[in-house]
């Protein structure tokens, strides 16, 4: 087993063509996951590679880079869209877990509970993935998490950034989770809105995300679709909305209890977005 | 021997702290209670000014070096030639080993030895508590002696390598093949055939007249079943040890709660004498029960014996979920009936636990029944089953965390039923002398809690109604619950102590400091005893070369110390008086008629009479005087009086109708538990113990799967305790009431904050949501 730390793009997918290695940020989802003494050939750190350490807006794309940790993220100046990120980035584990830990880590590890996924599906992140063999592409992020820990990322393949696209000015979102305690917590479920609301306060553009309610996160087309063109204190979440989820009893919660608590996430998280 | 010294701390204490306990909660109760101050007296002079010590607030001995990094733990010590161990675990509940292949980590870099049941040492069973007195065991499960594997995660293989990292990687590489035999890892299966059991010394069972037909007459009566589930201890410091076996010495630098016990305890294992064990724990990073002799402890000696190697053992969390047992699960039914007026005609607190082959430790959860109230008749019994699983033991307040759960909720249950007030029908059923022994308290002040608490917490008296409301998707409501925890004091218990030239005094005892201060406190009771400043005296502790046997348990210690001191201090005095010259009017008198106080020796007949203790001591021939006593009879529990704590716990909490999140907001806890010897300490102890009871009420516990007998949860991410964030504003306060049966007047403080928070938590979700939960933990979906 070696640890390999390259310094550019080009040398890391260099290494990562040469066998298979595990990639790591953080570390704090692959450390304490891996089977005692079972490591990979070689660990690559992707945290000292050029530039991937950046948040950057241009006039089209916000682009973070994969070594970009929560803590990175809650000292980034972002509008008023990206709240609800910076929201999630102070309820992910402890602050020693969010100065390590990494948005690009916590896509990867696809944990069904991974908070991070429910705010970046509502801002309409792509995953811009890197390989020396057949260079980069970009895919929507509900389209990079395919299950329960398993991403289309190839073997001698890894995530360079996200990016989003530059979200209207007027843009606003809210997250809520909820765990059995007030913090350090795995989610029992979490949501994220993003909304744009007219002169009128009435919602004319939505993206709503739950998490932990399914084998990945995933946006509610219907719910977002039914909310157009009404004001936040009307909206109505008709549990045909929520027929996308497949909750589990689990020793968090009920699945009946999910369901319940999903509702009303919905309903705080757009009246939290809709007051800002 | 080794030449290595035992444990000391001094200290300088900050005379401003004394004035900040004006104010403190302890003046507030004393005053409260119109008590006065420093009510338990030592014979004249009064102690005063630099003197006093016994109340006084003092900072912990130890807490500057644990801040500083200074303080040394089990896994800290080094030798030259150490190495570092690992342990592989079984996999399987029961059956037998039938293959182990150990080469490729023998081959590993680094590796010393691996050590496994065909080439350990022979090793006689260790004995476990209550075989012997001197057990100090979790069970008389055999050590890696033979291929039978008797739970999942009991120790299969240790490694020993030159760093730990190799060690850890050299286990992952040794394959363990088993034959699977039927295990029982089932509560419901193992319950069919429980048995009334035995612990202690005595049959959990009680029965005084017909409870079940008083029941079934009752005018009112509530019948309920309740749930708790298995706990594992997670003290901050893993349990480690480092050995080094040296000129026929075993010298153990270790963790535990009772370091001469261990010490007997290890040594039989061995087939050696105790005199050839040196065990040490100056430091222990929290106990609560399960820093006992467990088999990582026998592991390492062996494995140090085998490799020739002093080793260091420090377990993993995981390690400490598979190898150190804690609580063990319950089913309890409680019954209460009354008459109109809430008098209890009718006690039965029965049920369910569980408990392994090789050990004798039942969960005693119906002590407090035994205890807090009368009753015209009562059935209490406890039966219990036995599993194939890691053995249970002792965790703070054994029985009565749980115990009091179900008995105080059912409480609440039969004072809504018969509208009368919580508090008022607790008044109603107060012993005049013990309910089941019949023997006179020796001093109880529950009712002053019960008011006490009320007052300070705000109470709303209620009968029969819901004093419960609204505040937005938040309903608030308040709950109480009495607390509940026996005096005792263990035999084997000594001091020395010796006087210096200086003025100054040297206290020794092996005893045990978790953290809880125990030093502190010694130093306090020795100043007080012997009227010298409680800075001048350095305390000892924590080495079994040292006198006594005596063990942090049962929060009993202070008690067993107090008793050791006083010995001691009556031998010291006929050593000062065989000192007194013969122009002293002094001279002739015996110690019976002599004391100590402000530094010198005096007549009790004529306080003013006094010889420096300074003069006494340049006079001796070797420079020191010094004097060793025993503490006597434990009569004082055991067969003259009633001694037993209680308390009076309140809460609000606060649940959201829409989600089930349950916070606490507000908890106020009143504790009878005779002198409080240190107040910031005590506050301290009560505050841990209600944080720690706040944890089992709402998220605690091991997920046990029944299907393999396999702990699943075995680590901080998914077993989970309240962060700071769930700990709420803890108000506490005391009685300060003596004890005069105690040796000190303080009767424990250790255990008592785990008994009530629950009971007080789950009446105020009653009184803000009208669901009863009577299942732990408390979970969010439950109040759904």
């Amino acid at each position: 087993m070696s640890y390999i730390s390259p310094t550019k793009i080009d040398e890391a997918l260099e290494v990562l063509s040469r066998g298979s290695g595990k990639i790591i940020a953080g570390g704090t989802d692959v450390y304490p996951s891996a089977q005692l003494g079972q490591h990979p050939d070689f660990y690559m750190d992707v945290t000292r590679i050029d530039g991937l350490k950046r948040i950057s807006v241009s006039k089209d794309i916000v682009h973070f880079g994969s070594a970009v940790t929560w803590t990175d993220i809650i000292n980034a100046d972002l509008g008023s869209a990206f709240d609800a990120l910076k929201a999630t980035a102070r309820e992910v584990g402890s602050v020693q877990i969010q100065n390590a830990a990494t948005l690009a880590g916590n896509v990867c590890n696809a944990s069904p509970a991974a908070d991070g996924v429910p705010p970046l599906l509502a801002l309409d992140a792509s995953v811009e993935l890197a390989s020396r063999a057949q260079g980069s592409r970009l895919l929507p992020l509900a389209e990079f998490i395919t299950g329960v820990r398993s991403t289309v990322l190839r073997r001698d393949e890894m995530v360079v950034g996200l990016q989003v696209p530059v979200p209207p000015s007027t843009m606003t979102s809210a997250f809520e989770k909820l765990g059995s305690r007030r913090y350090l917590v795995i989610s029992i479920c979490m949501t994220a809105v993003n909304l744009v609301l007219d002169q009128d306060n009435r919602i004319t553009d939505a993206r709503i995300a739950v998490g932990a309610c399914s084998a990945v996160a995933q946006r509610l087309p219907a719910l977002e679709a039914s909310v157009i063109g009404q004001r936040p204190a009307d909206v109505e979440i008709k549990p045909e909305f929520l027929a996308p989820l497949t909750p589990i009893n689990d020793v968090r919660g009920a699945a009946a209890y999910r369901y319940d608590v999903v509702q009303e996430q919905c309903r705080r998280a757009i009246m939290q977005a809709a007051s800002r | 021997m080794t030449n290595i010294k035992p444990n000391s701390s001094s200290h300088k204490s900050d005379p401003n702290r004394r004035q900040v306990l004006a104010g403190s909660a302890a003046v507030a109760a004393i005053g409260a209670f119109g008590l006065p101050v420093g009510a338990q007296t030592t014979a004249a002079p009064a102690a005063s000014g630099a003197f006093a010590s016994l109340g006084v607030p003092h900072v912990r001995r130890d807490g500057a070096e644990k801040a500083r990094g200074g303080a040394k733990f089990a896994a800290e010590y080094s030798y030259p030639g150490m190495v570092y161990g690992a342990l592989v675990y079984s996999t399987i509940a029961r059956g037998t080993i039938t293959s182990l292949e150990t080469a490729e980590a023998e081959a590993a870099p680094g590796v010393v030895l691996v050590m496994t049941h065909e080439n350990a040492p022979r090793l006689e069973r260790p004995e476990p508590f209550y075989s012997s007195p001197t057990g100090m065991a979790g069970s008389s499960t055999p050590v890696m002696q033979d291929a039978e594997v008797l739970w999942n995660g009991q120790p299969v293989a240790v490694v020993l390598a030159s760093t730990q990292e190799e060690a850890d990687h050299a286990a992952t590489l040794i394959n363990v093949a088993y034959e699977e035999a039927d295990a029982v890892t089932s509560f419901d299966v193992a319950a069919e055939s429980a048995q009334t059991s035995f612990y202690a010394g005595r049959d959990l069972l009680i029965e005084e007249g017909d409870a079940e037909a008083a029941l079934a007459d009752a005018e009112v009566s509530v019948d309920l079943s309740f749930n708790t589930p298995a706990h594992n201890h997670n003290q901050i410091e893993p349990h480690a040890v480092t050995v080094l076996w040296k000129d026929g010495i075993l010298r153990m630098h270790d963790c535990s709660q009772g370091v001469d016990l261990s010490a007997i305890t290890i040594a039989k294992v061995f087939g050696i004498s105790s005199a050839e064990v040196h065990l040490s724990a100056e430091y222990v990073g929290g106990g609560f029960g399960g820093k006992t002799v467990w088999q990582y402890h026998i592991l390492a000696a062996a494995a140090s014996q085998l490799a020739d190697r002093p080793v260091r053992m420090s377990l993993t969390r995981e390690g400490v979920f598979r190898i150190c047992g804690a609580r063990a699960p319950t089913r309890q039914r409680v019954a209460l009936g009354s008459d109109r007026k809430g008098r209890l005609t009718s006690l039965i607190h029965t049920g369910t636990t569980m408990k392994i082959e090789n050990n004798s430790m039942t969960e005693p959860f119906f002590e407090q029944s035994e205890h807090m109230y009368r009753a015209d008749n009562m059935h209490l019994e406890i039966r219990a089953g036995t599993m194939d699983m890691l053995a249970n033991t002792f965790m703070r307040a054994p029985g009565a965390a749980t115990g009091t759960f179900t008995l105080e909720v059912a409480l609440d249950e039969l004072a809504e039923r018969l509208a009368i007030d919580p508090i008022e029908l607790r008044v109603r059923n107060e012993p005049d002398v013990n309910p089941t022994t019949g023997r006179e308290h020796s001093q109880r002040a529950s009712v002053d809690a019960y008011r006490e608490g009320a007052r300070r917490f705000g109470w709303v008296p209620r009968s029969g109604q819901r004093q419960g409301y609204r505040e937005g998707e938040w309903q608030v409501g308040t709950g109480m619950a009495a607390a509940y925890y026996p005096y005792k004091r263990f035999p084997g218990g000594a001091a020395r102590i010796t006087l210096d030239r200086e003025g100054g005094a040297l206290i020794e005892t092996a005893a045990a400091d978790m953290g809880m201060g125990t030093t502190t406190a010694t130093a306090a009771v020795a100043s007080e005893r012997l009227g010298i400043p409680y800075d001048a005296i350095e305390v000892r502790h924590g080495d079994n070369t040292l006198p006594g046997a005596l063990i942090a348990a049962a929060s009993q210690q202070t008690a067993a110390i107090g008793a050791s001191l006083t010995a001691a201090h009556e031998v010291l005095l006929a050593e000062l008086a065989s000192l007194v010259p013969a122009t002293s009017p002094l001279h002739g008198l015996p110690a019976a008629e002599l004391g100590t106080a402000e530094g010198a020796l005096y007549s009790l007949a004529d306080p003013h009479q006094r010889i420096p203790l300074i003069d006494l001591v340049a006079w001796s021939e070797s420079g020191t005087v010094s004097a060793e006593g025993q503490g006597g009879p434990i009569s004082e529990w055991t067969q003259d009086w009633s001694m037993h704590s209680t308390g009076a716990v309140f809460t609000e909490v606060r649940v959201n109708s829409v989600t089930g999140e349950i916070r606490v907001p507000h908890i106020t806890a009143i504790y009878d538990c005779g002198k409080i010897l240190n107040s910031k300490l005590a506050e301290s102890q009560f505050r841990g113990g209600i944080i720690m009871a706040l944890g089992m009420t709402l998220m605690e516990g091991a997920s046990f799967d029944e299907r393999n007998g396999r702990v699943m949860n075995p680590s901080f991410g998914s077993y989970y305790m309240p962060t700071h964030l769930d700990v709420p504003h803890i108000d506490v306060g005391w009685t300060d009431i003596p004890d005069p049966q105690a040796p000190t007047g303080a009767r424990g403080i250790g255990e008592i904050g785990m008994s009530g928070p629950a009971a007080a938590i789950s009446n105020a979700i009653y009184d803000a949501t009208g669901k009863r939960a009577r299942d732990l933990p408390i979970r969010l979906d439950a109040l759904m």
